[in-house]
């Protein structure tokens, strides 16, 4: 009876709160007051694919979702996000029968790191992707070995891993476990021999803390790495691996024989294929059907965004305030190009869930990448310029390209009423709207 | 002057930008007309800090901290006879947890501390975190930070920041943060915390001309978007405070 009354609460307060606009977590929330264990008491599709870690976890979820829409299979997912346990039961119970039966070949879950044991205390995932595991949100989550410690009782001996096998830290969840599947990058043409980056997340090893040496790197402390104390290393056999990738032309090749063409010519991007494509041939589409699906794919969720101004040509790069990674992912992606651009930066508010002033992850982005020819001017804007402007201070960027414009309207009209260069936002999704208010957006 | 700066543990200890604390101390101290040398010193390396004009260690994980006090424990001796002598340092974040009695992990395995100071460690599984505006006995203008720790510290009596309006301490909620022993500076507020706090920069300055027996100039350089920075951060955390 309670688990009927928790269903019928569940599917009227989603519809109300679609009526009204309201967020997808409330109707979960009060499904499990009326029955706390109501997650236990419903059927579930054959299966149920967890994706976490820290970054990429939206992106790879909508790709999983396309690929395996497109293998036929009906895929009910968290769309808006809300990754706690009462963003998971909304969609969970809005999409079953008054019976208490899932109507869908696969449930696809988002699920926030630090939550995610509270998550699946009543049902466990067939599959878990871990994207990665990076500095990410200091003043929510600590810092990434903490993470790790909060993720790993939910890493169930029953639930078969898919983890990425360059980052050493999300490896850790497969030392002495067999049920693992492993997706990663082979040396290829963006190899280095030493790290990128402010800091070394990967000098010490996550296992023992000796010294840890590299074979290569593909970006920061991602790439093949091994612990000449403890024996920790990249797995010798990668189940999904790429072989080949050339940003500059858009292409990556994935083990037997896939090529697929990048819409965006991120290694980020790279990184999220992979995980879908492992997760999505663990789950049977052959590994055609998922290149036709995710070549040259456009993400649906706006993170990139192209727009104009004035007689500029703008690109929106939304990157994750406090985290470092996403940052210089994108300030790499400015870095490759060509042609003579202007890269704003802006930091308003730090995060649109809550409050903090804090700014020292400025500190751990790679901000010397600006220092390239084509970037002809910085401008740095926001409540937080000056905080900006003194990390710029330490870097190589010419003093003279840069500029503070704390005032983002003005920031954009100078910008609209001067020159035709291209313009490359950086910000999070706390402030990007501040800068869109003020441009005309453009079809990626 | 020609100062010895000591990194100890530069990419074990490095979290939050840690490292802005080292660049802005050097920036200020060569514009003064020093030269800076900085040593970097990693696990197994000998440490001599006789000679040096500031020792610093950034702030790590609570795994790597154990590798680091696992380490430095070996020149416990050597620190502590530093730290009486009025040897500059600075340690932020887990490391300032490094300078006590002893550090208690939270599956309760103890580590024992550097004791410099009479205080000691105890972690946990739940981390205190919050924006911190506070006040210290050493100026006047206040001080702002971040705080991020899973851990208790008890018996410092010393503190850095002797009086919290926001956010957590060393034991508790608003209460003191931080430690001080003669010319060692110790706080567990995140990031780059002298960057943050331009008038504890000018302290940690003034406490290695002191060492050194020289006279401070009556002018130490002052930067403009330093200012600012700083002058954002207090007026922010002011009116939060004032919200709440």
């Amino acid at each position: 009876m309670k688990k009927l009354l928790a269903i019928l609460i569940c599917k009227a307060g989603r519809f109300v709160g679609k009526l009204v606009g309201r967020g997808s977590s409330l109707p979960g929330k009060y499904a499990l007051r009326i029955c706390p264990d109501i997650l236990r008491q419903v059927t579930l599709p054959p299966l149920v694919i967890a994706v976490t870690g820290s970054n990429g976890k939206t992106s790879t979820v909508e790709m999983i979702a396309a690929i395996l829409q497109a293998a036929g299979k009906t895929v009910v997912y968290n769309e808006e996000g809300s990754n706690q346990i009462e963003g998971v039961t909304t969609t969970v119970l809005t999409h079953c029968t008054l019976g208490g039966v899932m109507k869908a070949d696969v449930l696809l879950i988002e699920s926030d790191e630090r939550y995610a044991v509270h998550s699946f205390q009543f049902f466990h995932p067939t599959h878990f992707v871990v994207t990665n595991l990076y500095r990410d949100q200091l003043t929510r989550n600590g810092h990434p070995e903490w993470v790790f410690d909060a993720l790993s009782p939910a890493m169930f001996p029953d639930t078969r891993l898919i983890l990425n096998a360059d980052d050493p830290l999300s490896a850790c969840f497969g030392v002495n476990r067999d049920n693992v599947k492993w997706f990663g990058l082979e040396r290829c043409s963006i190899s280095t021999e030493t790290p990128s980056g402010v800091y070394h997340d990967g000098a010490y090893c996550p296992v023992c803390k000796s010294p840890m040496e590299y074979r290569y790197y593909h970006f920061n402390h991602i790439g093949s790495y091994f612990c000449p104390e403890c024996e920790f290393a990249r797995p010798f056999e990668i189940d999904y691996a790429a072989t080949e990738l050339d940003l500059d032309e858009g292409i990556l090749r994935i083990g037997e024989g896939l090529t697929v063409h990048l819409a965006f010519r991120s290694i980020y991007n790279v990184y999220n294929i992979l995980a879908a494509c492992a997760v999505c041939r663990e789950c049977g589409v052959p590994g055609a059907d998922i290149a036709k699906t995710i070549d040259n794919y456009i993400l649906k969720n706006g993170r990139m965004v192209r727009f104009l101004l004035g007689a500029h040509h703008g690109m929106l790069l939304t990157s994750k305030h406090e985290n470092s990674i996403a940052y210089d992912t994108n300030l790499r992606y400015i870095k490759a190009t060509e042609d003579p651009c202007t890269v704003v930066v802006i930091v308003d508010a730090v995060s649109r869930k809550y409050y903090t002033s804090e700014t020292s992850w400025l500190w751990d982005i790679d901000f010397d990448l600006l220092n390239c020819e084509q970037v002809e001017r910085v401008l740095l804007c926001g409540q937080y310029a000056s905080d900006l402007a003194v990390r710029l201070s330490f870097t190589d960027v010419p003093g003279e390209k840069v500029e503070l414009h704390p005032d983002i309207a003005e920031a954009c009209e100078a910008l609209k009423n001067n020159g035709a260069e291209d313009v490359y936002v950086l910000t999070c999704f706390s402030d990007r709207d501040k800068l869109l208010a003020h441009v005309e957006k453009e079809a990626v | 002057m020609e100062l010895r700066f000591l990194h100890l543990y530069p990419d074990l200890m490095n979290l939050y930008g840690s490292w802005g604390n080292l660049a802005i101390l050097r920036r200020h101290l060569e514009d003064m007309g020093n030269t800076v040398t900085v040593e970097e010193l990693r696990p197994g390396d000998a440490m001599d800090f006789s000679n040096a004009d500031f020792v610093f260690v950034g702030a790590g994980t609570e795994r790597s901290q154990k590798a680091a006090i696992e380490d430095l424990v070996r020149f416990g001796k050597e620190l502590r006879s530093a730290a009486d002598d009025g040897v500059a340092m600075l340690f932020c974040g887990t490391a300032m947890q490094m300078l006590g009695q002893s550090v208690t992990d939270a599956a309760g395995t103890y580590y024992m501390g550097l004791r410099v100071g009479a205080f000691s460690s105890q972690q946990g599984r739940k981390r205190f975190v919050g924006d911190v505006y506070g006040h210290t006995d050493l100026y006047e203008e206040p001080v702002v930070g971040f705080m991020n720790s899973c851990t208790l510290v008890s018996g410092i009596v010393t503190p850095l920041v002797t009086k919290l309006s926001l956010g957590y301490g060393n034991e508790k909620e608003q209460g003191p943060e931080g430690f001080r022993k003669n010319n060692v500076f110790a706080s567990e507020l995140t990031g780059p915390l002298l960057v943050k706090n331009p008038p504890l920069l000018r302290r940690v300055i003034s406490a290695i001309y002191d060492r050194r027996g020289e006279a401070l100039p009556e002018e130490l350089p002052i930067y403009r978007m330093e200012e600012e920075a700083y002058a954002t951060a207090c007026r922010e955390l002011l009116a939060r405070l004032e919200t709440e």
